[in-house]
């Protein structure tokens, strides 16, 4: 079998597959939630500072907004723009002095020297708004790494895997998939189609997401943040080495429920060997046996590591500025000893050798 | 005359677990040669390993023991997949694809070029008499027509060997035909055709050679003259050899 023969089978796997994705609905269900997000997005409102020029953290002065909000009433009680009787809540009157005093308040902080970073988000176009972030910038960046990190990465990865656990066990029951395996086409091959097909499939999905979500949030608030896109690869990257353990899972044991679930519980050990083997570095308890650290040491990065993708889009969106790292990742950054290249790296790496445990598993099978 | 398929002494014993040390034996022994330009008819009772023959000439699994050979390489060689068509009684075609889809996704795999797909499958949809469902999805579909569907894409490669598993299964009167019609055209043009059938009208029609499988072993091999030259009609000639295999 040539090269050109495995490309044209990959290639009319992974057709086969997106047709299969819109046929299951499951495109429509993932672009209708990428919709609802979108209107969210358009639905934002944020006020306050443009971002500087250099983000500074350093600098402590940050006011917080309740007292920006008592100096512009005091400058507008000062200039008579006060109300005799002061406006509910949720009527345009009040909104109206709220953004008044907040412009008072910013305008007079600024001159006295403070520099006022705390900015606003609205949500639901304006019913429900928070405080937020440092500047609009942040804000942004707020909703972002939330959309991104929580919506996407953690609800979204483990959704896409539920429902795309299906695809290969419905493939791979002999009564579909006796004739496809008497053509030339290799078994390993057919599987690398099927398994880049859903992570395509995953990858466009992620790419509307990303997409939809920064050029909605971009229209509401003006704010434009190329960071947000590196969602897109992070996304995918989660979901193609846990998608692995699924496609290794469907050939083992053709079942959904079984691929399903095992991602899953997988997944959760994943998660919970990164995290223990960043807080025994961040917080070594006294007398940590250095077996059990070399144990866990193998385990981290054996295993993929979906804690630290999470800490590196969190580095790329310079999020430390309005949210905490969590604490066992920072205290492995702050001691030299993470590292994110290394660490998708090895991520791709299991991916791979379970891709090929998975092939091997397939060319073995009796139909 | 060269061999379309040959069996030497094979046998297959499918495992129960993964851990198991015994399993179900579905072949014993077998030898049997498919010669070039034949139509092969493989006989037996349900569960007497026709299939199981099947599925190791196609490498669909591999045999315990033995050599499978097919058109003239070992089976394992897949490139000679693409000089076969395989068609399968109770196929589940994706749902999600209507009838010319079928036929090009499995024609691309079979190896038919990409500019040759559109014109072989609308001449294949015509023969099976499906040209104006071509655009509908197989939901639609009847079982007959599926299992037309299923000749056009054992044909899509114009294969040397064509497998027919328990082919007239939901067939009607035409679409019996259509199978008469396909086997006699590939048999004039020199090409093999292995067909595994309980049908005995068909398998006596159409077939020169056969194999009778009972328990897994090959009970007869001959011509179909031979079987029938006592006279006796088929069925019966059967019945005997099902009788002396299951005692044997």
């Amino acid at each position: 079998m040539t090269l050109p023969d495995v490309l044209r089978t990959v290639r009319w796997m992974v057709r086969d597959t997106l047709r299969q994705s819109i046929a299951t609905k499951l495109f429509w269900v993932m672009l209708a939630v990428t919709v609802t997000a979108t209107l969210f997005c358009l639905s934002v409102r944020v006020y306050g500072d443009d971002a500087p020029a250099r983000l500074d953290y350093e600098v402590p002065a940050v006011l917080p907004e309740e007292e920006v909000l008592r100096i512009g009433m005091e400058q507008m009680k000062k200039d008579g723009e006060l109300p005799a009787t002061a406006p509910v809540k949720g009527t345009p009157e009040f909104d109206q002095l709220w953004e008044r005093a907040w412009e008072k308040g910013s305008a007079k902080a600024k001159a006295d020297g403070v520099r006022v970073m705390s900015g606003r988000v609205s949500f639901g176009f304006g019913a429900a708004s928070a405080p937020m972030g440092r500047n609009r910038t942040d804000s942004v960046r707020y909703v972002q790494l939330l959309l991104a990190g929580f919506v996407g990465d953690t609800i979204g990865v483990l959704l896409a895997l539920l429902w795309t656990a299906g695809f290969l066990p419905t493939f791979l029951e002999p009564q579909s998939a006796t004739v496809l395996l008497a053509k030339p086409a290799p078994r390993w091959a057919i599987l690398l189609g099927k398994y880049l097909g859903v992570v395509l499939f995953v990858a466009f999905q992620a790419g509307a997401f990303v997409g939809l979500t920064w050029l909605a949030l971009g229209l509401s608030t003006g704010v434009w943040n190329a960071e947000y896109w590196l969602a897109v690869p992070l996304l995918v990257i989660n979901f193609a080495v846990f998608y692995s353990v699924s496609t290794f899972l469907a050939v083992w044991t053709r079942s959904t429920v079984a691929s399903a679930f095992g991602v899953l519980l997988f997944w959760a050990l994943c998660w919970a060997v990164n995290y223990t083997h960043h807080r025994l570095i961040a917080f070594p308890p006294p007398g940590l046996a250095d077996g059990s650290s070399l144990f866990l040491d193998i385990g981290y990065w054996i295993l993929p590591k979906p804690l630290d993708l999470g800490g590196i889009f969190y580095d790329a969106m310079r999020a430390e500025g309005f949210v905490g790292q969590v604490p066992e990742l920072k205290g492995v950054q702050d001691q030299g000893k993470f590292f994110p290249w290394l660490s998708v790296l090895a991520d791709g790496l299991f991916a791979i050798a379970t891709l090929g445990f998975a092939a091997y598993e397939f060319e073995q099978t009796d139909y | 005359m060269s061999a379309a398929a040959e069996f030497v002494q094979v046998e297959k014993t499918y495992k129960s677990g993964p851990f198991a040390r015994s399993g179900v034996v579905a072949v014993k022994g077998v030898s049997l040669t498919v010669p070039t330009g034949s139509v092969f008819g493989l006989l037996g009772p349900n569960r007497a390993g026709k299939t199981t023959l099947v599925k190791l000439l196609l490498a669909l699994a591999r045999p315990t023991a033995g050599t499978v050979t097919r058109l003239g390489r070992p089976a394992r060689d897949r490139a000679t997949l693409a000089r076969v068509g395989y068609m399968h009684e109770n196929h589940a075609f994706p749902r999600y694809l209507s009838a010319r889809e079928v036929l090009h996704f499995y024609g691309g795999l079979a190896g038919v070029p990409g500019d040759k797909l559109k014109a072989r499958a609308a001449e294949l949809l015509e023969r099976v008499g499906l040209t104006d469902r071509g655009q509908e999805p197989i939901t639609r579909f009847s079982k007959g027509m599926v299992q037309r569907l299923g000749l056009a894409q054992a044909l899509m490669n114009d294969p040397d060997l064509l497998i027919l598993d328990e082919p007239t299964e939901g067939l009607d009167l035409n679409g019996r035909q259509l199978l008469r019609d396909v086997v006699g055209a590939h048999k004039k043009v020199g090409k093999t055709v292995i067909l595994v059938s309980h049908v005995l009208p068909e398998v006596q029609e159409l077939c020169d050679q056969l194999a009778v499988v009972v328990a897994g072993s090959v009970v007869h091999r001959g011509s179909m003259a031979d079987l029938l030259a006592d006279r006796k009609p088929l069925e019966h000639a059967l019945t005997g050899l099902y009788q002396k295999g299951a005692a044997g």
